[in-house]
């Protein structure tokens, strides 16, 4: 965490941006964000509840730490210690006492309220609150049920960040992964902070390599589930039906294009690993690469117009770009003899990817701007599979750190690094959109 | 199915009773039998003359075995691999030989060839190094004779290691292609 006193003019700056989406919201001036901006100092003291009952009050809690929890997980806010709020009088929905809120610093209040619902809901209300402009922003109220207070919360958190900065939210964003804690590798779903970990496959042979669709309505994957087969599958959500795309040869590394319309994956159908692209129902495959090497780990940039993948053509593991039409081929990697598992970013300016040193795995990031790569993880283990959030702030990624596999979240500055998993092993994380 | 079965009964409960209609009718009734004696007379058992069995040849035996059951026999050796590498090892040959032979006397049989790594590769790069031990096994079977038709490839990685451990002595035993009896 960052200290609290910021840099006046920082504030300042912040402030008139602010302001001016406050003046003139429909010219999408937003907040800008920008790595090592200092973040929104914002107040969010506690919730109030207008009810005895102690489910309001447990409420009030629960969705206050959830949604204290997502907005310092963001990057862009940060929260005023409690004590500050000590010094000033307590909270008052009704009547805000702007002054108050601006002389501990803050740039943001949002205030709870929690009142009772139709038979088991609670109602939560949250309005949030441009302290030195004294005005309201904009209000939610959401109904729900105990098993729905962490989701309430999350929507509330995705409303903020995505008003404030006009930036994809990520908190109610789902990372699918597999793991053997039930016996056999299984196809696994939580939420993006580790809760709500839920089974989705259930047979006795490994499902392997899941990727998200771009709308997070279906789910590709390898599955073993065919003797003799090591097919690529496409599990619709929401139908709950799971589907072959490709099952001849080895079929892996899935990864659907974020405009939604295609999917590219591995194969060696034709006798070597070769990528392939597909549209994303997995109609229509077309072989993209034609090398005696092996071609694997496909992923989209975020246009859609190239593809990076690693390679061994050179000889060495390396990374390589490649328009998605299969032509204007480039190697993008040149340290290290073994660098694999590409991860373009949502913002398009990066790659994560794996480099393997005997037997230590990192991983670095890749500017394209720049071309000056930067070392991500420094551990003595092995981190592979990284996938990133949608606002590109945060890499999901498993690792042996702790000695069984587990999967692991760190932001993209090195800092931050949370372990999200622990029953049995937990691998190949993808990060929905 | 109980109609017909009930119906069938009834006919031949018929058939009886005329049958014994037609019996003369004894005009007296027959003596009591004696009562049974409180100690039996033993009587030996013996077994059956035994039947015997016609000799099995060894396809005969092979055949009436479940996949099953002869995969968990491995009539097929695996065969293990340099770090990285996916070349036939001058040691593997000789267990490959004794595999194609095999393959040759059971001339039906169809075989997987899985395929495996150790951990110190990324999920896809093991993927795709599993995918070309398979198929460097394939092909030095192919060269003994083992048409291709008759053999499978199958890549699992580094996700079935045979041991758990970390260190070479695993490591080793994970870097592989075994078999899989498919069809016979």
């Amino acid at each position: 965490m960052k200290r609290v006193t910021m840099k006046k003019i920082l504030l300042t700056s912040t402030l008139l941006l602010f302001s001016s989406l406050v003046l003139f919201p429909q010219q999408e001036i937003y907040l800008t964000l920008k790595e090592g901006v200092p973040a929104i100092a914002m107040a969010l003291p506690n919730f109030i509840a207008h009810s005895p009952s102690p489910r309001a009050k447990e409420a009030a809690v629960e969705i206050h730490q959830v949604i204290s929890d997502d907005l310092t997980y963001s990057r862009i806010f940060e929260l005023l210690p409690k004590k500050y709020y000590e010094y000033i009088s307590l909270l008052d929905p009704k009547n805000i006492k702007f002054k108050d809120w601006e002389s501990i610093q803050a740039n943001i209040l949002l205030a709870g309220e929690i009142s009772e619902g139709e038979g088991e809901n609670i109602i939560f209300e949250g309005k949030l609150y441009d302290v030195k402009g004294a005005r309201f922003i904009f209000g939610k109220r959401y109904q729900a049920t105990k098993s729905l207070y962490r989701l309430a919360a999350h929507r509330m958190a995705d409303e903020i960040v995505h008003t404030l900065s006009g930036e994809k939210p990520i908190f109610t964003t789902k990372i699918a992964f597999i793991s053997d804690r039930d016996g056999n590798e299984e196809l696994y779903l939580m939420d993006y902070d580790g809760q709500n970990q839920t089974r989705l496959t259930f047979n006795k042979t490994i499902d392997y390599m899941p990727a998200w669709s771009a709308d997070g309505k279906k789910i590709a994957f390898t599955s073993y589930r065919k003797v003799g087969e090591a097919g690529l599958y496409l599990l619709d959500l929401e139908a709950g039906k799971i589907v072959p795309i490709s099952t001849r040869g080895t079929n892996y590394s899935p990864s659907f294009s974020r405009d939604g319309k295609k999917l590219a994956f591995c194969s060696t159908m034709d006798g070597n690993s070769e990528i392939y692209v597909a549209n994303a129902d997995g109609k229509n495959i077309k072989r993209l690469t034609f090398n005696e090497a092996a071609d694997t780990a496909p992923s989209w940039s975020p246009t859609g117009r190239e593809i990076a993948f690693a390679s061994d053509r050179s000889g060495t593991l390396q990374i390589y770009i490649i328009d998605a039409e299969g032509s204007n081929l480039r190697r993008v990697s040149f340290g290290g003899n073994h660098n694999d598992a590409p991860a373009w970013s949502p913002t398009g300016d990066r790659i994560v990817y794996v480099s393997r040193v005997e037997n230590i795995f990192d991983l670095y990031i890749l500017n394209l701007r720049t071309n000056q790569i930067t070392k991500l993880t420094e551990s003595n283990a092995r981190n592979e599979s990284p996938s990133w959030s949608p606002d590109g702030r945060h890499i999901v990624f498993a690792s042996n750190l702790d000695g069984a596999v587990q999967v692991y979240t760190i932001d993209y500055d090195s800092t931050n690094l949370r372990r999200l998993t622990s029953t049995g092993s937990n691998k190949l994380p993808d990060w929905s959109n | 199915m109980i109609k017909k079965t009930s119906i069938i009964l009834f006919v031949c409960a018929l058939a009886v009773m005329f049958l014994a209609s037609c019996k003369p009718k004894p005009k007296t009734t027959p003596p009591p039998p004696p009562p049974a004696k409180e100690q039996p007379k033993v009587e030996k058992v013996e077994e059956a003359p035994a039947v015997k069995k016609p000799e099995l040849s060894e396809e005969e035996i092979f055949m009436s075995k479940s996949l099953e059951e002869i995969n968990l026999e491995s009539p097929l050796k695996m065969i293990h691999f340099d770090y990285d590498r996916y070349e036939i090892r001058d040691d593997a040959k000789s267990i490959l030989e004794a595999d194609g032979a095999w393959l040759k006397k059971y001339s039906s049989v169809k075989v997987l060839i899985e395929g495996h790594c150790d951990e110190r590769g990324t999920e896809e790069y093991n993927l795709a190094l599993g995918e070309k031990r398979a198929r460097s096994t394939m092909d030095y079977l192919g060269s003994l004779g083992i048409s291709p038709d008759r053999m499978k490839i199958i890549s699992y990685g580094k996700s079935q290691p045979l041991d758990t451990g970390h260190a070479e002595m695993a490591w080793a035993k994970n870097r592989r292609t075994q078999f899989l009896i498919i069809e016979k």
